[in-house]
């Protein structure tokens, strides 16, 4: 009688190396909640960052297209500024609304280059919405930094007049201000998507939802050029991670619903 | 003229009420009709 | 014949009262008998707006939470009654949000000198209103019932985390032009601090009463109606 032989499993490595990365004086139960997080939450949610910029950087056309428009629109100011010199309120003004604008066309390709394609429902088969959120909230987060950074530095090489005395508090509203923005603008991507005039309907819905943090990160960039101390603009901190904190706890509850047909 | 020079607080009540009246005037058969059609939707 | 017919009337001689208090009782400087007015210096009679006014505005207020509660509602229960509910009251809070930032403008042209300031809390009622239009604007853009009424509720309770944060907040701890900014203490909405004189508070609380009462009374015609038409509309 011969008997079946039962195939030889590999060691799953995997899951033992987490646990040898944990320390023994953690109990059973919580060891596996944190590993079911890690494998049901993270580590998809990562693998949707790693596709999402995998296929944004391998065809170019949308970073390109992204960055022309910053290109454009910052020769336009420059252009109808001429030689003028503007008072500082203004050009900390300006530098929000090119990076407002330019959130605009770039962040919600996220979710509706999803829907253009035709891959939303095997995406919904593949993960928990939660994990969608959090991949394309991240990948958003990264598009709108390296955007706002490219911005931040063209315009201060190429606008006079823009003069930053305390470099601190300017960049950290730029890094505050750009979390503050991916935060907002990924939920209104994901609702916008499902809907028809898609283009026009994204910055009509975003704007009032983003107006006390336009506000606070104008604020601030004219402290950074007056040369205020860091503390002063602790308040406008505190506004800005309240309000990305806020807004991530309620789209993340919210997304099920908008994610769901 | 003098007297609506005088009083002219009046006369702007009096515009404010005469339009006011209208209006109650209007919502109260809106009110009345919409009934009416509940209660024919309902039979 | 309206039902509760002389509810709704009482309600209407309600608001005759408080309009015919607002705008005659005579305003004197130093009042004495119960129905005179004190004289604000440099509002004189204009002050009277305010009677008209904050009412509206918390008004508008109130018709902004209920839409988004009837929105939280409708994402727990998926009844489409709660969607018809949420959009008559963004309706009439639309209504009356032109209504406030009109009449709002008008007194700050004399107040203040220009129909437009960008204080913070003018800033916050335009806020409001641009929210309003884009929850119109999405609503038209879908056209599945369920789906809409699903977009429509998460984008008003988005709005509804962010816009308190305009409405109470900011108003407060920037310099504005309204009472109760920084700086200032006279006090306002929805602290009931009012520097006014007794009498002038109880036409000012009535007439917030009576425009609640109206907002309700309104919101149950409207809500009526659309049952009635997404009844004969399935029929």
């Amino acid at each position: 009688m011969r008997v079946l032989k039962t195939p030889s499993r590999a060691p799953r490595i995997r899951v033992h190396s987490w646990r040898m990365v944990l320390p023994r004086l953690v109990s059973g139960p919580s060891v596996q909640y944190l590993e079911s997080a890690v494998k049901s939450l993270f580590v998809p949610s990562y693998q949707i960052f790693l596709k999402d910029s995998s296929s944004e950087l391998r065809t170019r056309y949308a970073l390109n297209a992204l960055f022309m428009f910053v290109v454009t629109a910052l020769s336009i100011i420059l252009f109808s500024l001429g030689s003028e010199s503007v008072s500082s309120d203004v050009l900390a003004g300006m530098l929000w609304v090119i990076i407002f604008f330019s959130s605009m066309s770039g962040l919600s390709r996220t979710f509706v280059a999803e829907e253009e394609r035709g891959t939303v429902q095997t995406l919904q088969l593949i993960s928990r919405p939660s994990a969608v959120y959090v991949g394309k909230l991240t990948f958003n987060f990264a598009l709108t930094l390296s955007l706002n950074v490219v911005i931040a530095l063209l315009y201060l090489l190429l606008v006079n007049g823009f003069a930053v005395q305390t470099p601190s508090i300017f960049w950290a509203t730029l890094v505050l201000g750009s979390c503050a923005i991916a935060s907002s603008s990924t939920i209104i991507a994901a609702i916008i998507a499902k809907a028809h005039t898609r283009g026009t309907l994204y910055p009509v819905l975003s704007f009032p939802i983003m107006l006390p943090m336009l506000i606070t990160v104008i604020k601030a960039t004219q402290l950074s050029m007056e040369g205020a101390f860091f503390s002063e603009a602790l308040e406008e901190f505190q506004i800005l991670i309240s309000y990305t904190v806020v807004l991530v706890a309620v789209s993340a509850v919210l997304f099920d619903f908008v994610w769901r047909d | 003229m003098d007297f609506l020079a005088e009083h002219q607080l009046y006369i702007v009540l009096t515009i404010v009420l005469i339009i006011w009246v209208g209006l109650g005037g209007y919502l109260l058969r809106l009110d009345g009709k919409v009934t009416k059609l509940e209660k024919s939707v309902k039979k | 014949m309206p039902r509760y017919f002389l509810a709704k009337l009482s309600l209407l001689l309600w608001l005759t009262g408080v309009i015919i208090a607002g705008i005659a009782m005579p305003m004197v400087p130093s009042p004495e008998r119960w129905f005179e007015l004190p004289i604000i210096p440099a509002l004189e009679q204009k002050a009277r707006i305010i009677f008209f006014h904050v009412p509206m505005s918390w008004t508008t207020l109130v018709a902004f939470i209920a839409s988004t509660v009837y929105g939280i509602m409708f994402l727990k229960t998926k009844k489409l009654d709660y969607d018809l509910r949420s959009v008559s009251a963004a309706g009439l809070g639309t209504v009356f949000c032109v209504l406030a930032t009109v009449t709002g403008s008008i007194w700050a042209k004399f107040n203040w000198g220009s129909f437009w300031n960008w204080d913070p809390r003018e800033t916050s009622i335009f806020v409001l209103l641009l929210i309003y239009g884009a929850y119109f604007a999405l609503r038209s853009a879908i056209e599945v019932d369920e789906k809409r009424a699903t977009l429509a509720a998460v984008y008003s309770i988005i709005a509804g985390v962010t816009a308190p944060f305009f409405i109470f907040v900011m108003p407060r701890i920037m310099t504005g032009l309204h009472p109760g900014a920084k700086g200032d203490e006279g006090g306002s909405t929805p602290v009931a601090q009012l520097h006014m004189p007794a009498n002038m508070r109880v036409v000012f609380f009535a007439s917030i009463i009576g425009f609640t009462l109206l907002y309700f009374w309104l919101f149950s015609i409207r809500v009526r109606l659309a049952r009635i038409e997404s009844s004969s509309e399935q029929s």
